[in-house]
């Protein structure tokens, strides 16, 4: 498809806003140091910069304007953008003829002032309209992450529209049919607002999946013009695909609960795919965000020495894995080369190893750590309430240990605490119940398993004898 | 000149005069002429500009299995393959075809043969329906068949990729694709390549171990776990399940460990002399293979011994003291995994059902196959879970290709026992823990089974999504070799993002 004469030149204004922004604040520039003795020949240069700047702020005010008849932005923003950059424009018009007529210098100081400060605020609404509110800030971004994945422990309690879908929406469609901008007209992330569509008509048919324009869209080859999302954008793979089309096709309800709808074969697997895990998850969670220092090169060879196994978790990265996998006897003075390094270790492996409970005293002042191995080892409950410190714990393997329910619940308050192996501790048979209500989001594996004995796994199969 | 001086000078003689065989005046001024020649034509070419040329591999060659870090924090820190050796009926055991049932015995449409070559179907073939009964399981609704009674109560931790393809119709070749990216020899194996990328933690132990079953070896033979151009420190280290688990661990009446390791020493001490001469990063594989055999005379022994693991723990995988099987191996795996080994490779042999004899059939054979290794593969998943080593293990299991939904009719001739040929265009292969998906399926094949419809896959995307689980990026990591860069999945590959947790 073409586009018209009008919407490429619209096109160009990205391009353009930028000359007039560099030629007029030059402009303003050269008018306050000319008025200063030293810099006074300075004024000859006045007119052609004034000259140059106001032609394309004329051109810039014009292919603005082109570009918001073909574009969908919000339109207050946009508004405010396209006053803001024609006062710039006639602003620099009437500095232009007011200097060609020698006006009092206080006269032009004043004027200069003003369009310096329209420049800066046209420029400013500019950018927001391009990059979102959110962008020039500090608290990184803001909005647009407000509605993040949330684990879901059980799905069929989940609210299908705010714990599914949206945040689905969110991450492939808001970007150009949001709050910033509604291309074709339409805007997603309210429900009344995506009922009503866009310029095209309507894109829900509640029940009628397969005659909806979203789903539809969806489905094109991908090098079609109205394939959504754009072929240049992160597309939406099978599984959501199949999500959206059954919520559709369920009526697509905003307020329901998953277990409320009728799931079909495919869709099962795809929904439990969500327990746990959410698709969206990011892979590298179980390393911390805030960036640590290096840890100190000597405590690590120390470690070394000792025949512990000291890594970097990732190239680039300086948090540390240790594992204890080769060391014959660990001392619990070997467990103190870890505290110089506390800051850095966010995984251990200390498995069938002899540390005992004053190791974990010292174990808990690593307070990064997320991935915690004890298993086989001669801790017991004591030793174990020290680990109430170790807030971003999200593994803890305490098999063949002496802990117990009582040392367990000590450990109730690790809110990042995801899995938890007790296979072959003191917890009896009884108390699995109890520990798992205090810990209903966690995976608490008991072990134990036994896989059953068949009669079929020791016969073989013999043909069978012709008669 | 006594007996022993009189050889100690043969031996100085020998060695100057070996030495001097690479500095003679030829070797001198056909190196210079030609080094000469060949440098100026290079940087004529502008060749130093490019980065690859003095791209030099990150290896430590003096202790090359060292552990290392990888690209990104990966989910899996060992990897488990189960080779299914033979390549076993996915339409007997998970790709449930009830529309091929009812065109059982009917001659097999010329859709499904034009253009098509197998390896033993001629002419037109009858259709097969399904040897099996098939039933959903778990959570997630999986279907497994009747064979299997013992991993369809843990479909729930695993992911299936069900449109799994392939481009090799024979064993050998299509072994060697899903192992080393490349269906001819001269590529190293997947564990190699991943020995070299991360080394292993246990320097006591081989970093990559291969156990096989089945009573031969895989048809693609040891090249399926060789190092190909890595150094060959990197490939896999083959341990039996019967007997002694390394061949000659022990040390031969009348040598007792002190004068072994002061052999070893000497040994080491002439060869790093010559490591100093000639420079051959392959000298100091050798030494460190020494030392590594040295230590492994210990550790070996005591980890590949399953007789010390308790007796529920044995009946749990149905082991077999002293034999090899499936099921000794596959405690095995996790025996050594627990160890910190980096990469154990199970091959079981005798999966090709063709139906030409009762072991390879799908009515007798398979049903046997299966009931030896699904205990044991069960057991495997179970036994990771409960010591929570599920979530950094990585377990593949599967083939080499998979089955035709014909009956084989081998030289146009009806087969006398059930049997399928090989199919390169649709196989199933499951994959659990290690930061996979639990209770998913991935892709689908037609009403038949015959080819994929949705979420094909190919073994260079389970490779790419092998490495990505250890941490590494299938498309930078790479080996200098001959000029050019050599990755695992060459110039393909994809990583299954769709059953990644």
């Amino acid at each position: 498809m073409f586009i018209t004469i009008a919407e490429f030149i619209g096109r160009l204004h990205p391009l353009l806003v930028h000359l007039p922004i560099g030629i007029l604040l030059i402009a303003c520039l050269l008018q306050w140091l000319s008025s200063k003795q030293r810099f006074s020949e300075l004024y000859q240069a006045i007119t052609i910069t004034l000259l140059c700047g106001m032609v394309a702020a004329i051109a810039s005010t014009i292919s603005g304007y082109l570009l918001r008849m073909n574009e969908d932005y919000d339109e207050q923003l946009v508004n405010i953008h396209q006053w803001l950059g024609i006062s710039t424009a006639v602003i620099s018009i009437i500095f232009y003829f007011l200097h060609r007529r020698n006006a009092p210098v206080k006269v032009r100081l004043g004027i200069s002032v003003l369009l310096f400060l329209l420049i800066v605020l046209t420029g400013h609404f500019g950018g927001t309209l391009t990059h979102g509110s959110d962008y020039l800030s500090f608290s990184g971004s803001g909005e647009t992450t407000a509605i993040r994945q949330k684990p879901i422990a059980d799905v069929q309690e989940a609210m299908i529209y705010t714990d599914i879908v949206q945040p689905l929406l969110q991450t492939k469609c808001y970007g150009c049919h949001g709050k910033n901008k509604q291309k074709g007209g339409l805007r997603m992330d309210d429900s009344a607002r995506l009922w009503k569509g866009g310029k095209d008509g309507i894109v829900l048919i509640a029940g009628k999946a397969d005659e909806s324009e979203m789903i539809k869209r969806l489905l094109l080859p991908r090098n079609h013009e109205d394939h959504m999302p754009p072929k240049e954008k992160p597309q939406l793979n099978e599984q959501e695909i199949a999500l959206l089309h059954w919520w559709i096709a369920s009526g697509a309800p905003f307020r329901k609960k998953v277990k409320e709808v009728k799931q079909s074969e495919t869709i099962k697997p795809i929904l439990i795919s969500f327990q746990n895990n959410g698709p969206e998850k990011k892979l590298i969670s179980d390393i911390p965000v805030t960036a640590v220092n290096r840890g100190d090169e000597e405590a690590i060879n120390k470690l070394k020495e000792r025949g512990v196994v000291v890594l970097p978790v990732a190239q680039n990265s300086n948090y540390l894995m240790a594992s204890f996998v080769i060391v014959d006897s660990v001392t619990d003075s070997d467990i103190a080369l870890l505290l110089p390094l506390q800051q850095q270790f966010i995984w251990l492996k200390l498995g069938n190893t002899r540390i005992s409970d004053s190791s974990l005293y010292v174990i808990s002042k690593l307070k990064n750590i997320t991935r915690l191995q004890l298993d086989h080892t001669n801790i017991t409950d004591t030793g174990l309430a020290h680990l109430r410190s170790l807030t971003n714990l999200q593994y803890l393997n305490l098999v063949g240990t002496k802990v117990s329910l009582q040392g367990m619940l000590a450990l109730k308050e690790l809110k990042n605490l995801q899995s938890v192996y007790l296979y072959q501790t003191l917890i009896k048979s009884s108390e699995w119940t109890a520990l798992k209500n205090n810990f209903p989001h966690i995976l608490i594996d008991s072990g134990g398993y036994s896989v059953p004995i068949f009669e079929t796994d020791t016969t073989l199969v013999k043909p069978k004898k012709k008669s | 000149m006594t007996q022993k001086e009189l050889h100690d000078q043969r031996l100085v003689k020998e060695a100057n005069d070996k030495a001097m065989r690479f500095f003679t005046r030829r070797h001198f001024l056909r190196e210079s002429a030609m080094g000469f020649g060949a440098l100026a034509f290079g940087s004529l070419l502008g060749c130093n500009s490019d980065a690859s040329v003095n791209a030099v591999n990150d290896f430590d060659a003096a202790n090359p299995l060292a552990p290392r870090m990888p690209m990104f924090p990966g989910k899996a820190r060992s990897i488990i393959y189960l080779h299914m050796a033979g390549a076993p009926s996915q339409l007997e055991l998970f790709d449930y075809k009830p529309e091929l049932m009812k065109l059982d015995g009917q001659n097999c449409p010329d859709s499904l043969l034009e253009g098509k070559r197998f390896a033993f179907i001629r002419g037109v073939p009858k259709m097969l329906g399904p040897q099996a009964q098939f039933k959903q399981y778990g959570q997630s609704g999986a279907w497994v068949s009747e064979h299997l009674p013992h991993f369809s109560t843990i479909v729930d931790e695993v992911s299936f990729l069900k449109a799994m393809t392939t481009d090799q119709f024979n064993h050998a070749p299509a072994q060697l694709l899903m192992h080393s990216g490349s269906a001819r020899l001269g590529r190293p194996s997947m564990g190699s390549w991943v020995t070299y990328g991360l080394g292993t933690e246990n320097q006591n132990l081989p970093g990559f171990v291969v156990l096989t079953s089945g009573g031969n070896f895989p048809d693609a033979g040891k090249s399926v776990w060789g190092s190909g151009f890595l150094p060959s420190v990197y490939q896999g280290v083959q341990c039996r399940s019967e007997g002694d688990p390394v061949l000659f661990i022990k040390d031969p009446a009348g040598i007792d460990r002190d004068l072994r390791k002061a052999s070893i020493d000497a040994i080491n001490e002439v060869n790093k002399q010559e490591y100093e001469e000639f420079k051959d990063p392959e000298i100091l594989s050798r030494i460190s293979q020494y030392e590594m055999a040295f230590k492994m005379q210990i550790s070996v022994p005591e980890v590949m011994n399953i007789n010390s693991e308790p007796e529920y723990i044995q009946s749990m995988y149905g082991t077999k003291p002293g034999k090899a099987c499936f099921a000794n191996n596959a405690l095995l795996a996790r025996k050594l995994v627990e160890k910190g080994v980096r990469f154990v490779q199970l091959f079981d042999w005798g999966w090709d059902t063709h139906g030409t004899s009762e072991s390879g059939s799908l009515d007798i054979g398979l049903i046997n196959k299966c009931r030896e290794v699904d205990k044991a593969m069960t057991a495997l998943i179970l036994d990771l879970k409960q010591r929570g080593l599920l979530e950094e293990t990585l377990v593949v299991w599967g083939g080499e290709f998979g089955r035709t939904p014909m009956q084989e009719n081998r030289e146009g001739k009806q087969n006398i026992f059930k049997g399928r040929d090989h199919h390169a265009e649709a196989f199933t292969i499951w994959m659990a823990g290690g930061g996979i998906k639990k209770g998913y399926s991935y892709g689908e094949t037609d009403e038949v089974g015959y080819s994929t419809v949705s979420g094909k896959t190919e073994p260079f995307d389970v490779q790419a999504t092998i490495l990505n689980q250890l941490g590494l990026d299938h498309e930078k990591f790479v080996y200098y070799f001959q000029g050019r860069p050599f990755r695992l999945t060459d110039v393909s590959g994809r990583v299954i993002e769709e059953i990644l947790a």
